[in-house]
C-alpha cells in the first residue's frame, strides 16, 4: 500500500493531471469564438477587461450582485483553499519558517511556525464549514436541489472527507504530521529516490489524505472541477473590448435644413406637432 | 401538435413548408442519430456552446433571474436546466466523464422524446442573455438553444411562424411578405397621416439611387407599429437627410438568428448588402428591432461573404448622437404622460444602446420613471426571440413569461390612472406587450422611442 500510494501512484497522478488538463484546453481550443457575443455595456480597455475577469474570477462579482448567500458560501470556501493550497507549498516548502522571512517584521522562526500552524487550523475549519454550507444548499434549497446532479453532492462530500481528514492530522495531536517529514518526502520523489521506507508513510490518516489527493487530481482534468480554467475561457468570450462605430450621418446639416423650413408646408406658416 | 406528453410545443411547420426553406425533413426513425450527428458537427464550431456545455457548475443562480422560470415555475426553465436538455446528451456521447460515469453525471441516451423536449423548451426560452449576465462564469445559455433550434431546424422541426417568415424573407425581403407596390402605399398613407396629425409634409423615398443613408425599418413598422416608421421620417426629413428604404430588405430583424444562423440568417445578410451597392449609398442606419440590431451589429461582420464598406449605426444613436451635440429641437411637453422604458434585451445586453436611449427618452418627454431593475440587468418582454405564438396553448404560456415584466411595469406606477405608456423600442417586445398589457391590465400603452421623437419635434 506504502509502496503504491507513496512511491508509484504519484508519477502517475502527475502525469494524468497534467496530459488531461492539456486535453481538455486543447478541445476548448479547437473551438473557435465565431460570432461577437460579447456583453453590453462595452468594455473600452484592455485594462477594464482585465479588472471585469478578474474581479468575477476572485472576488466573484456576479455572485455578490445577485446572489449573497451563494457568495458568502462560495467565496469562503474558495478562498479559504486557496489559502491552504498555498500554505501547503510555503509552509511545507519552508518549515513554517515562511513569515520569519518577511523583512522588517521581527518574526521570530518560532513565531512563524506557531502564525503557520494556527491560520493552516483557521481555514482549515473554515473550509470545512464552507464546504458543509453548500452541500446544505445543495439539498436544502428549492432552486439549488433543482438543478443539482448527483455528482454535484458525491464532490461536496468527498471534499468533505478529504478536508476532514487533513482536520483530524491537524486538531489531534497524536496524527500531526511535521513539516521537515513532508518535505523531505516531496524532494526525495522529485529526485526519483526510493521513499517507501520513510516515516510520513506509517502515518494512517495521512495515505488517506494522500489518496484522495491523487485520485482527486487524476478526476480533476475530466470533471467539473475544469471550471477553474472554464472561468477564464467563458469569460474571454463575453467579456472583451468592443468599439462602436462613430455616429454622424453623412452629408446632414440641421442648421440649415431648418432655415430651409424642409418639412413645412411651403409658404404656410403651420404649428409643428400638435 | 400543440403538446407532446405534457409539454407544450408551438405549431410547427408542415414538411412541404420547411422544403421551401430547404430542409428535408428527417425522418422520425432517423432523428435521434441525426442529431447526434449534427450536434458533433456543431460542437467543434463553437467555443460558446462548447464553453457551456463544459463549464458549469450547478451553483443554481440563473434559476431565479430568468423570467421564464419566474413565470412558469417549471424546472426545465431553469438555464442551467434547459441547457442540460442538451448537455446531458453532450456528455453521454463526447466526454470521458458521461461515458464512464453515466447517470452519476447526468449523461443520458438520445432518442426522440429529447427532441421533442428541446423543441419544447428551447422556444420558451426568449434568448435574452439575462443568464449570461448574471452568471458567475458568463455562460450564455442563449448559445445553447441557438444550437438547439439550428438542429431542430436541420431535423425538419421548425414552428410555423419562424418557417414561414423565414420564406418571406427570401420571397420578398421581410417578415410581413408585403411586396413592393405595397411598400410603397403604405409609405405614401404614412406620409398623408403625418400631414393629417403633425401638419408636416414628409416623403419616404424608395430605392432612390445615389442616396447618402439607407434606412432599415422593422416592416412590423408598416402596419402594427405606424408612428415608429413615421417618426424615423419626420426625422430624416428634420435634418434634412439624403435618405431611402430599399424596397429589396424592408426588415430590420433577421429570423435567421432565431432558428437558422446559416442559410436564412445569412441570406438576409447578403440582401442588405447588394441593396447598399446597388443604391451607392454611404452609410446604414438601423431601425428600432432588438434581435434584428443585434443580427446586424454583431453577426453582418462574421456572416459577410465580402468586405462590408458602410457603416452601420442604430437610429438611435444617431438621435441621441445630435442630441448631444443641441442639433434637434424637442419639445418634451408634447409627450406629457407617465412614461417608463423596457429596455430590450437584445439593445442592452448584447448591443450597448443603453445610455443613448435614456438620452433620448429624457428630453423627449416629462415624467419619465425608470422600472427596476433597468439596463442591462432589465428582465425580457417574454417574448424574447420571437416566441409570439397565438396558438391557444402557447398564448397562455406568453401571459406567464410576461408575468415579471407586468410586475415591473406595475411598480413604476406609471399606469396608475390609466394613461401611461410603456416605451419599448424593439418590434418583438411591442408585438408580444401589445396584447400582454391588456391581459394584465397595466394601464399603458406601448410606444416606440422614436415615435416619441416624432411627436416632441419642434419645427419651427
Amino acid at each position: 500500500m506504502k509502496l503504491l500510494i507513496g512511491q508509484i501512484l504519484p508519477y502517475i497522478t502527475v502525469t494524468l493531471f497534467t496530459l488531461g488538463i492539456l486535453y481538455r484546453l486543447g478541445r476548448w481550443a479547437g473551438a473557435r469564438i465565431i460570432h461577437n457575443i460579447t456583453l453590453s455595456p462595452w468594455l473600452d480597455t484592455n485594462g477594464q477587461v482585465a479588472v471585469r475577469i478578474g474581479s468575477e474570477a476572485f472576488l466573484f462579482r456576479n455572485l455578490f450582485k445577485f446572489d449573497i448567500g451563494l457568495w458568502a458560501g462560495a467565496f469562503l470556501m474558495h478562498f479559504a483553499l486557496l489559502n491552504i493550497l498555498g500554505g501547503h507549498i510555503v509552509g511545507f516548502g519552508l518549515l513554517g519558517e515562511q513569515f520569519a522571512l518577511i523583512p522588517g517584521l521581527g518574526i521570530s522562526p518560532e513565531l512563524s511556525k506557531e502564525m503557520s500552524d494556527l491560520l493552516g487550523t483557521v481555514f482549515g475549519i473554515l473550509l470545512f464549514v464552507a464546504l458543509l454550507y453548500l452541500l446544505y444548499r445543495r439539498v436544502a434549497m428549492e432552486k439549488v436541489k433543482l438543478v443539482t446532479k448527483t455528482s454535484d453532492n458525491l464532490w461536496l462530500i468527498y471534499l468533505l472527507v478529504l478536508v476532514g481528514v487533513g482536520n483530524i492530522m491537524r486538531l489531534f495531536h497524536p496524527f500531526h504530521v511535521e513539516y521537515e517529514l513532508v518535505r523531505d518526502y516531496i524532494v526525495a520523489l522529485a529526485l526519483f529516490q526510493p521513499v517507501v521506507n520513510m516515516e510520513l508513510l506509517n502515518n494512517g490518516f495521512f495515505l488517506v489524505h494522500y489518496l484522495l489527493v491523487q485520485i482527486l487530481l487524476i478526476v480533476f482534468p475530466f470533471s467539473k472541477l475544469m471550471h477553474l480554467f472554464g472561468m477564464f475561457a467563458e469569460r474571454w468570450i463575453v467579456n472583451r473590448v468592443y468599439k462602436d462605430p462613430a455616429p454622424g450621418l453623412p452629408n446632414v446639416d440641421v442648421a440649415a435644413a431648418r432655415k430651409a423650413g424642409l418639412g413645412l408646408p411651403s409658404g404656410d406658416a403651420v404649428e409643428g406637432g400638435m | 401538435m400543440p403538446e407532446y406528453k405534457g409539454m407544450v410545443q408551438p405549431v410547427r411547420a408542415t414538411d412541404d413548408e420547411m422544403r421551401k426553406i430547404h430542409i428535408e425533413p428527417v425522418p422520425d426513425e432517423q432523428k435521434p442519430e441525426k442529431a447526434l450527428e449534427f450536434l458533433d458537427q456543431i460542437r467543434k464550431k463553437f467555443r460558446s456552446f462548447v464553453m457551456a456545455m463544459e463549464s458549469c457548475t450547478k451553483c443554481g443562480q440563473c434559476a431565479e433571474n430568468c423570467h421564464t422560470y419566474l413565470g412558469t415555475r417549471d424546472p426545465n426553465n431553469i438555464p442551467t436546466n434547459r441547457a442540460e436538455l442538451i448537455r446531458k446528451i453532450y456528455k453521454r456521447y463526447f466526454t470521458l466523464e458521461g461515458r464512464w460515469f453515466g447517470k452519476l453525471v447526468g449523461a443520458e441516451d438520445i432518442n426522440l422524446d429529447v427532441i421533442e423536449q428541446w423543441y419544447s423548451y428551447f422556444y420558451q426560452c426568449s434568448q435574452c442573455r439575462r443568464c449570461a449576465h448574471v452568471c458567475p462564469f458568463g455562460i450564455d445559455t442563449c448559445e445553447v438553444t441557438f444550437i438547439g433550434r439550428q438542429l431542430l431546424h436541420w431535423l425538419g422541426i421548425t414552428p410555423k411562424l419562424h418557417a414561414s417568415v423565414g420564406a418571406a424573407m427570401e420571397k420578398v425581403g421581410n417578415h410581413t411578405g408585403l411586396p413592393k407596390p405595397g411598400i410603397v402605399d403604405t409609405l405614401e398613407f404614412m406620409s398623408e397621416e403625418i400631414m393629417d396629425e403633425f401638419g408636416v409634409e414628409v416623403e419616404f423615398p424608395v430605392d432612390k439611387p445615389e442616396s447618402d443613408i439607407m434606412y432599415i425599418p422593422s416592416s412590423a413598422d408598416f402596419l402594427l407599429n405606424p408612428y415608429t416608421l413615421m417618426g424615423a421620417g419626420m426625422f430624416f426629413t428634420y435634418i434634412g437627410a439624403n435618405w431611402t428604404i430599399p424596397s429589396t430588405v424592408t426588415e430590420a430583424g433577421n429570423f435567421g438568428l432565431l432558428f437558422d444562423q446559416y442559410y436564412t440568417q445569412r441570406g438576409n445578410v447578403m440582401r442588405l448588402l447588394n441593396a447598399a451597392q446597388e443604391l451607392g449609398i454611404k452609410k446604414i442606419v438601423w431601425g428600432e428591432c432588438g434581435h434584428g440590431w443585434r443580427a446586424a451589429k454583431m453577426y453582418i461582420p462574421s456572416l459577410a461573404d465580402r468586405p462590408v464598406r458602410w457603416p452601420i449605426t442604430h437610429i438611435h444613436d444617431e438621435i441621441a448622437d445630435m442630441i448631444r451635440k443641441n442639433e434637434l429641437k424637442l419639445d418634451p411637453n408634447k409627450n406629457s404622460n407617465p412614461v417608463t422604458l423596457h429596455d430590450p434585451c437584445n439593445y442592452v445586453r448584447a448591443c450597448g444602446l443603453n445610455e443613448n436611449m435614456r438620452t433620448i427618452i429624457r428630453k423627449v418627454t416629462v415624467d419619465f420613471r425608470e422600472m427596476s431593475p433597468n439596463g442591462e440587468n432589465n428582465f425580457c418582454c417574454g417574448g424574447g426571440s420571437a416566441i409570439l405564438f397565438d396558438d391557444p396553448e402557447m398564448y397562455q404560456r406568453r401571459i406567464l413569461l410576461s408575468s415579471k415584466k407586468a410586475e415591473q411595469v406595475r411598480a413604476t406606477g406609471v399606469g396608475k390612472d390609466g394613461n401611461g405608456i410603456l416605451c419599448a423600442p424593439c418590434s418583438i417586445c411591442k408585438a408580444q406587450l401589445y396584447p400582454m398589457v391588456e391581459e394584465h391590465e397595466l394601464g399603458v400603452e406601448v410606444k416606440g422611442l422614436v415615435d416619441l421623437v416624432g411627436k416632441a419635434l419642434v419645427w419651427k
